[in-house]
């Protein structure tokens, strides 16, 4: 009887929660999860400032609903603290929308929840292609590894290199990196002479090198977690003579992003690598974001993917606000968005209506030095690139 | 001769606190268990918005409590609970993917893989003391994680273990959105968890391996063997620690690499202190404590919540060095000084 009635209760105050948050010219908040301190804590930086520049170009407002953004740190990947967050956004704070996520066990989390509270997720970051298959609320904003390796598997057997090596860090990501290059490269005729799977926290690569340089391959696909572990890796390629004898360094672009560039340093010079977004693609949109960016913030030297990932992210709950009057319905609003087409600082985009993943321009960057400054730049561009890992299985 | 005399105080400081302690927290402990379950439904009436939160405050208390039980009672110093923790976890988690619904047969299984591999490790590793075992935890803590991250077709690698639904609790209560049956679910577990380690440390067993924390050469020459009780001892702690780890896989649905990490040991050793090692109590008050402050402090400030955080363990230690239930006790004590004076 008193569960009934409580339940009954709860019910009622849930209810009436959701529907104060669909009247108009009312609030609608999203609640944003991701690291704002510890070793990540640039990355929630980059989510939240580029929320306020898309805030600061496009007014706070959504046909009369005030958009509100509450942001929840998550240090580290902690799916079951993630789970908590999620929950307390969803029932404390009455969120419309949950956004952000920079790890994959974080975002996956949080699917039951978001199905039982029918609520939708845009996910700023977390790129293994399999969570947008665990809930139809999910929708992705950033690019999954074998989004990015594919075109440059195909772009390096254009090249005509035969023989490659691949070394990647030994979990997730790197696998997913790993199995797509192999796939796409065997496929278009080149052949993997040796895969290499090296311990995430390693930092001394001499030995790998060695394997590297033994095997005789004309060109390397590497993939490691962002930061010093990048640094010590692509130190040791130039420091053990590969990049002497003229072995290629390929790589998906996370290994270059912006805010590590200044630490790799000259090591990183010549490193050809594919992604979605880089801080020199040349387009009135991005020169205009870039601006506003250091307007508001003084620089723009962090602007990287993660800005565009929450940037894009925004825009896309603010099209759902509109798309749904503001009526807090997470299929219809996910439904609405299925399909849409809009330019991004970083090109045009697409959200695919099966995946929810967007169909976006690859580029192939080159690490340059341009007036003493090192950038991504933009060779050659491969557009309409789907996320070719959807469905594929692991 | 001054060895003997050493010897004789020793003997007179041993027998005198195995005689006062039990008494003292046989008080307390009569009273905590009910404060505890009191406290316990009345958060769940106070903040029917933060079971979420909650719910993982008590599970965590349940692991930080099998620490207390290694730590506080046996004196083995380690930073390695996160082993037995995610092992526990990871064992539920894996169970209810495939084969197994049933909540408790899952808290069962996550106690008894968590058992399993602290018998196993602990057999091995025991026999070293102080710094030495510290650094054995801690490879057995990476060992495990990296076990996880390498069997990725069973544990999701570093993409977590995720689709973990477990079956209504007893048949007849869902796992809700509100959190509200694994918040009361949590209690359960915790409160019976509190209950059965208060038997245990009270038991010939639990005495013995106070014992050995004080003098393990005396506890061999009166014909005890010193490892086998610290080895049984960190194998119940482990079942603790599994049964931990099982639960938040229960009420999350999910279990991450970071529920086998150092971070994590060293969360629970933070805890610990906090509240008062070997009281069991000092764990539930100093993960509550903990917890509940980190979450007020990250709530208000996102982004620069961590100065304060540790602003706030600085002040406990240099004020409250036994952790915040000495500072209790030692209220009481004062109290209880003066009714004896008189």
């Amino acid at each position: 009887m008193a569960t009934h009635l409580r339940t009954a209760l709860f019910g009622a105050v849930f209810g009436l929660a959701l529907g104060v948050g669909g009247a108009s010219a009312a609030t609608v908040k999203v609640g944003v999860i991701a690291p704002f301190s510890g070793p990540f804590a640039m990355v929630g930086k980059t989510f939240k400032e580029a929320i306020a520049v898309y805030q600061a170009e496009n007014g706070k407002t959504v046909g009369g609903d005030t958009v509100e953004f509450i942001f929840k740190d998550l240090d580290q990947a902690n799916p079951a603290q993630s789970k908590a967050l999620a929950q307390e956004l969803i029932v404390k704070e009455k969120v419309g929308y949950l956004a952000g996520f920079f790890f994959t066990p974080d975002a996956l989390a949080v699917a039951p929840l978001i199905d039982e509270a029918n609520i939708p997720a845009v996910i700023f970051n977390a790129a293994t292609s399999a969570i947008t298959e665990k809930s139809p609320r999910y929708v992705r904003t950033s690019f999954t590894l074998w989004q990015n390796t594919v075109p440059l598997a195909e772009h390096m057997a254009r090249q005509g290199i035969k023989t490659v090596v691949t070394a990647v860090s030994d979990y997730g990501p790197g696998i997913d990196g790993e199995t797509a290059f192999k796939t796409t490269f065997e496929k278009s005729g080149g052949k993997v002479v040796d895969t290499i799977r090296m311990p995430l926290k390693s930092n001394d690569f001499a030995p790998f090198m060695q394997r590297i340089k033994d095997s005789g391959a004309e060109a390397i696909y590497a993939f490691l977690p962002a930061g010093p572990t990048t640094l010590a890796f692509a130190k040791a390629f130039a420091d053990n003579g590969l990049k002497e004898k003229g072995i290629k360094f390929f790589g998906p672009g996370d290994i270059t992003q912006e805010p590590d560039l200044p630490a790799l340093g000259d090591a990183a010079l010549g490193i050809t690598t594919t992604f979605n977004y880089s801080q020199a693609h040349d387009s009135a949109k991005n020169k205009a974001f870039l601006a506003k960016h250091k307007e508001l913030f003084g620089s723009s030297d962090t602007v990287t993917f993660t800005s565009v990932g929450a940037y894009d992210g925004a825009h896309v709950i603010y099209q759902m606000i509109q798309k749904t009057g503001g009526k807090p319905d997470g299929l219809k609003a996910v439904d609405a968005v299925k399909g849409m087409s809009w330019e991004s600082p970083r090109g045009p985009l697409t959200i695919n209506p099966d995946s929810r993943h967007v169909t976006q321009t690859i580029y192939l960057r080159t690490v340059e030095k341009v007036d003493g400054k090192l950038q991504n730049t933009e060779q050659a561009a491969f557009a309409d690139q789907p996320d070719y890992g959807y469905k594929v299985g692991k | 001769m001054t060895a003997a005399a050493t010897d004789r105080a020793k003997t007179d400081k041993t027998a005198a606190p195995a005689a006062a302690p039990a008494r003292r927290p046989r008080d307390l402990g009569w009273l905590g268990v009910p404060v505890t379950a009191a406290a316990g439904l009345a958060a769940f009436w106070l903040f029917p918005e933060d079971l979420g939160l909650l719910t993982r405050i008590l599970a965590t208390a349940l692991y930080v409590l099998s620490l207390d039980l290694v730590l506080g009672y046996c004196g083995i110093a380690t930073l390695g609970q996160a082993a037995m923790f995610g092992t526990g976890a990871y064992a539920a988690g894996i169970a209810a993917v495939h084969w197994i619904g049933d909540p408790l047969a899952l808290l069962a299984v996550g106690g008894l893989a968590g058992g399993l591999i602290a018998l196993l490790t602990g057999a091995l590793i025991l026999h070293a003391r102080g710094l030495t075992l510290l650094m054995l935890t801690i490879a057995v803590t990476q060992i495990v994680q990296e076990v996880a991250n390498k069997a990725r077709d069973w544990t999701g690698g570093s993409d977590g273990l995720s689709g973990i639904d477990p079956a209504p609790l007893l048949g007849l209560f869902r796992f809700d959105m509100f959190g509200r049956t694994s918040y009361l679910f949590a209690l359960a577990v915790l409160l019976a968890g509190l209950l059965v380690a208060r038997r245990i440390v009270r038991s010939p067993f639990g005495l013995a391996c106070r014992g050995v924390k004080e003098d393990p050469l005396r506890i061999s020459a009166i014909g005890g063997s010193p490892k086998a009780y610290l080895v049984a001892m960190y194998a119940v702690a482990g079942v603790f620690a599994g049964v931990a780890g099982a639960l938040t896989a229960v009420t999350s649905g999910i279990v991450g690499l970071d529920s086998a990490s150092f971070s994590w040991s060293a969360e629970a050793l933070v805890m610990l202190v906090l509240g008062g090692t070997g009281r069991l109590y000092g764990a539930v008050l100093g993960t509550v404590s903990f917890m509940g402050v980190h979450h007020i402090l990250a709530a208000s400030d996102p982004f620069h919540w961590m100065l304060f955080i540790g602003l706030f363990l600085m002040g406990v230690v240099l004020f409250l060095p036994g952790g915040i239930l000495s500072g209790i006790e030692r209220l009481g004590g004062l109290f209880r000084a003066k009714g004896g004076k008189a």
